[in-house]
């Protein structure tokens, strides 16, 4: 492992300032279930690792059926996993959350880490694009708030500016009328990096699918919306045949690569499963 | 201290009435404690004063001369000890395998070479203050490749204009000649038959993926002698390959092993690294510990031998099979290692399993630049049983045959030759099928899958049957030994030299020696792995660590038992034949006489006691065990995917030692196997030869949360009069026949033949798109 230096801000202020000073070498450590493993495998130069475990604040949860849920940069991803509130309302969320990793990985890896790595296979994006979530952002110009969906630029790159800290997550509550789902396609079914998720968050309403996002993983540069799918999909009475439509739709709108893991026509070939499988479990679910 | 050996003699097997206390009970393994608490020792957890840390540097090219290496600037960085380099070592041609001189292995390795044949192969090693260091130093070794052409399929290799990985005299790129075994007349039982089948079959490249990565820590003292503490199977192999490669003699090599994170064959062989490290803690005089990273377990490491199998059986109307010829050709990677051995066992294998008086079979082992094939669990069997037990199938289907039945009506029985030229001792194979048939209830299990309507998701049930050979007799003439020491307590030391990889062997050979002497399995001590202390063995490897060290154990312990009844006979006023010796006490059989073993050897008015030492030592022939599984699969026809829902395995094991042991072997090698057919495959870079996937996160082991329940069934159907208490192996057995178990089932569910594995489900989708299409 490459020696690197290693520091722990106090302040979200602070950890700003140190990230504008150390440049590009520097990145924030909270789990460390990625960030450890790509130093010890070369995966990325890193010089500087900032622990932003000490700064105070980062580690709330909470859920309101007014406010909806939101949860701090230091909330691991197995607190969600069982919290009651999410298994509850965000069943989707909650699968996605259950299938990273492992229970020993989970219980230290946060989902804002695996948001903030950007990978387009990160479980935990999907869902999180399908029911409109926002991320703050501290900088050190002051606050703002990105959607998860306007989050990612490519493989690993994202929107955040020198300095930049991503904080926490919130999540539109869920309407009295949701469905949600998640579905991971994965040679295994834990420590598994999915070959495609798809992710639906939908509210049935008087139509029966009033609205409905559809976010497709690791089937293009970065996590997507399925956005022509949706639009066959929203105000309408939803039968086999729309629902094949739409699962066609999605297929064409993902851009899939070929890797080890799996080939770019099989990928694409899920999207239209999965997304078929996704919308009708979260057509069937009772919130 | 007396020799006993008795081989192949029917005094150990059971009368069937004999009550055992020890043997057959799941005592508590004596490693459980150390490894559960952390207190286990491995080779990484070596610390010595003054150690330094090895790190090899590696090619990043398959084929190419090495036309310079600049160490100069590692050499120069702070806190780097040594550097070394082909031009540093011995140049010694070695067989890589530490079976020196035996027909299993080939010499064609040297610790460094001039010259590189895989991606991956180690060029220099480094000797630094720490890892860190020692990590540094490798970037700064800059090695000048001339490079040739290279071969990464055994298509290309055999071609005419192929490079010459090995000058050895043979064919092209041949390891070794032809393995030919030709039996009856193969012509005339193809006439004879009403069915001919001809296919072929396609071998994936999983590895061994061992919890704990090749390591090793080294040690020599100020009179030249060298301590390694290294995680190998063969202990005593390593010590003389050692020896002989540094040049020292045997008693100036001592190899340590005490606990070991799994090997399934493929630490038999001996590493680049291994050397490496004895030749910088020579020449630094410090301690150096080398460990792989797991990536390095990959490229460095040993894979099952991929390749393809033409398999052509005939058979008559009633399942009688009439002739069977095979052409097997393995893929054997850069360098020799086990591929004569593999080549040998697995061709072989397939004289044998069902019965055919007529065979021609051919198989040989190509050299390629790719990750070096070695031992793996199943050593050639996985890939020939595969490939048998899949033709049966389609066999029984168009002969119109359950494909159960098939297989007992052709299974090998009694008397019948084994591959290894011995008659087969029982009816192992018939009973683990008949017992596993009713166990799943066949007929009814089947017929609800043929049943079942059409639907996305569709369950169908397999069936896979296998026989591996407890020892390596022929190949390798084996020995195992023991030494059972009485102490004055009544308590007794068993010195062995088998590895415990794992397996819990050596709570199975105490478990024998407690039984045979009459005492507690608490008063039996196991020494084990350091071949200063420790009588000679071949190693761990061939399903023999309880089949032939456990009995070389049993011989010892009734030396011992021998000798305390010799003593208590005056006591006891008693011929010694008349006493019986259970749970430590000494009885006279018909009469109420009895007296401890304890009083028995603890001294006596202050005169030490009497030195009771049995030493057992046992060269085994063969025996074979036996396996029928039965798996049941559900497919996906949306995605491809196959779940494997349960699977029945019956072994056939003679005599059980320790059941819950046993059937943790079985259930491992079910894991791996489930690996194999459906997941597992080490993918190479067709066009550079670099490995795609060498780390856990792209090449996918089956985890216990895919594992499906297993009902494990263990028979004693056919005890080996060779074997401690008539028991046999049951390592390699368990990942040969679920393979076979679930690509059958597969068929059940779909309809679809897969003559390969893995099976992907991306394969499964297009064979069913495939399969639609025709039918429309």
């Amino acid at each position: 492992m490459r020696p690197f230096e290693y520091h722990e801000p106090k302040s979200l202020a602070e950890a700003s300032a140190l990230l504008c000073a150390l440049g590009a070498g520097a990145s924030i450590f909270a789990g460390g279930t990625d960030l450890l493993v790509e130093i010890k495998e070369e995966l990325r130069s890193v010089s500087h690792v900032l622990n932003i475990k000490k700064i105070e604040g980062l580690d709330a949860l909470s859920f309101d059926k007014a406010e909806g849920l939101s949860f701090g940069a230091l909330v691991t991803a197995r607190r969600i996993e069982t919290d009651a509130a999410v298994l509850r309302h965000y069943p989707n969320l909650a699968t996605a959350v259950s299938l990273l990793g492992s229970i020993q990985v989970r219980n230290r890896a946060t989902v804002v880490g695996n948001i903030c790595r950007a990978s387009p296979s990160a479980d935990t994006i999907p869902p999180l694009i399908a029911d409109a979530a926002t991320l703050s952002i501290h900088g050190p110009t002051g606050e703002r708030s990105v959607a998860v969906e306007d989050f990612f630029t490519g493989p690993g790159r994202t929107v955040l500016k020198a300095g930049e800290i991503v904080t926490g997550v919130h999540v539109p509550p869920p309407a009295a009328t949701s469905g949600k789902a998640y579905i991971k396609h994965g040679r295994r079914k834990a420590m598994e990096l999915a070959t495609v998720g798809v992710a639906v968050s939908l509210d049935r309403g008087r139509s029966g699918c009033d609205e409905i996002r559809i976010a497709l993983g690791a089937v293009a540069a970065t996590p997507i919306r399925a956005r022509k799918a949706e639009a066959l999909l929203r105000g309408r009475a939803i039968d086999p045949a729309l629902l094949a439509e739409a699962a066609e739709a999605a297929m064409n709108e993902s851009t899939p690569i070929s890797n080890v893991r799996a080939s770019a026509a099989y990928r694409r070939d899920m999207v239209g499963v999965l997304t078929r499988r996704a919308v009708g479990i979260a057509l069937e679910a009772r919130p | 201290m007396t020799i006993h050996q008795k081989p192949h003699t029917q005094d150990n097997l059971e009368d069937g009435k004999r009550q055992f206390s020890v043997v057959g009970k799941s005592v508590r393994r004596t490693d459980t404690f150390e490894k559960v608490t952390g207190l286990g020792k491995y080779s990484g957890d070596i610390e010595l004063p003054g150690l330094l840390y090895g790190k090899m540097k590696r090619s990043d090219i398959a084929h190419a001369l090495i036309k310079n290496i600049d160490v100069s600037k590692a050499l120069a960085l702070k806190g780097v000890k040594a550097v070394l380099t082909h031009r540093d070592v011995p140049r010694i041609l070695h067989y890589g395998s530490p079976h020196p001189r035996s027909a299993s292995c080939t010499r064609d390795q040297y610790i460094l070479d001039d010259r590189v044949r895989y991606w991956g192969e180690g060029v220099a090693a480094v000797a630094a203050e720490s890892e860190e260091i020692a990590e540094e130093a490798l970037r700064l070794i800059h090695v000048e490749y001339e490079p040739l052409p290279a071969v990464f399929t055994v298509a290309d290799a055999l071609k005419p204009e192929a490079p010459l990985i090995h000058d050895n005299g043979l064919d092209k790129n041949n390891v070794m000649p032809p393995v030919v075994i030709r039996r009856g007349d193969v012509e005339k039982g193809f006439a004879e038959a009403d069915l001919i089948l001809e296919n072929e079959y396609v071998l994936g490249r999983p590895v061994p993926g061992y919890m704990e990565p090749n390591v090793c820590a080294c040690q020599w003292d100020g009179n030249g002698k060298l301590t390694i503490w290294s995680s190998t199977q063969t202990a005593f192999m390593v010590r003389g390959i050692l020896a002989e490669v540094l040049g020292v003699p045997y008693n100036k090599v001592r190899v340590i092993v005490d606990h070991m994170g799994g090997g399934f064959g493929a630490k038999q062989d001996l590493f680049q690294h291994e050397f490496l490290c004895a030749l910088l803690a020579r020449q630094t005089g410090r301690p150096v510990r080398m460990e792989f990273t797991r990536k390095e377990t990959f490229l460095g490491g040993r894979t099952r031998h991929s390749g393809k199998i033409r398999l052509k059986q005939g058979f008559k109307a009633d399942g009688t099979i009439t002739a069977r010829h095979a052409r097997i050709v393995l893929d054997g990677g850069a360098y020799g290692s086990h591929s004569p051995g593999v080549t040998t066992v697995g061709t072989s294998a397939l004289t044998s399993l069902y019965r055919c008086e007529n065979v021609d079979l051919e198989g040989r082992a190509i050299y390629t630049n790719t990750p070096i094939a070695g031992a793996f669990r199943g050593y050639g069997v996985v890939q020939t049983y595969f490939a048998l037990d899949l033709q049966m199938d389609e066999a029984a289907e168009r002969l119109g045959i359950d494909p159960a039945e098939l297989r007992l009506r052709n299974a090998v029985r009694t008397g019948d030759l084994a591959p290894s030229d011995h008659p087969v001792v029982g009816h192992g194979l018939e009973a683990c099928i008949r017992r596993g048939l009713d166990e799943v209830d066949w007929k009814a299990a089947r017929a609800a899958t043929a049943a079942q309507p059409g639907g996305v998701k569709r369950r169908g049930w397999g069936i896979g049957c296998e026989m591996h050979g407890s020892s390596a007799y022929p190949g390798i003439k084996e020995q195992g030994n023991a030494i059972v020491k009485m102490n004055e307590d009544g308590t007794v030391t068993l010195l062995t030299g088998t590895a415990g990889l794992g397996t819990g062997a050596h709570t199975a050979l105490s478990q024998i020696v407690a039984e045979e002497i009459g005492i507690p399995f608490s008063a039996v001590q196991v020494v084990t792995g350091d071949t200063d202390i420790v009588p000679w063995d071949i190693g761990a490897f061939a399903s023999h660590t309880t089949y032939m060290g456990g009995r070389a154990a049993q011989i010892a312990a009734a030396e011992v038992r021998r000798q305390v009844l010799e003593q208590a006979a005056p006591l006891l006023e008693a011929a010694p034949e008349k006493l019986a010796i259970r749970e430590g006490i000494i009885h006279v059989e018909g009469a109420n006489r009895s007296i401890s073993l304890k009083e028995v050897v603890s001294p006596k008015r202050g005169m030490p006691a009497a030195q009771i030492v049995g030493v057992g030592t046992y060269s085994p022939t063969k025996s074979y065990s036996f396996a029928a599984h039965f798996a049941e699969v559900e497919v996906d026809t949306e995605t491809g995917e196959v779940a494997v829902l349960q699977v029945v395995p019956v072994h056939d094991l003679g005599k059980v030692i320790h059941p819950i042991a046993a059937a943790g072997q079985i259930e491992g090698g079910i894991q791996q196997g489930i690996g194999h057919t459906l997941s597992e495959d080490y993918v190479i870079d067709l066009t550079n030869g670099r490995s795609l996937n060498p780390s856990f996160v792209d090449y996918k082991m089956p985890l216990s949360m895919d594992m499906p329940p297993i009902r494990t069934i263990i028979l004693e159907a056919a005890p080996d009069p060779g074997g401690p208490f008539g028991a046999k192996g049951v390592g390699e057995d368990p990942i040969i026949a679920i393979g076979p178990a679930i690509t059958n089932a597969i068929y059940d569910a779909i309809g679809i033949r897969f003559r390969h594995y893995p099976i992907t489900p991306e394969q499964v989708l297009n064979a069913l798109r495939a399969k639609q299409k025709e039918a429309a």
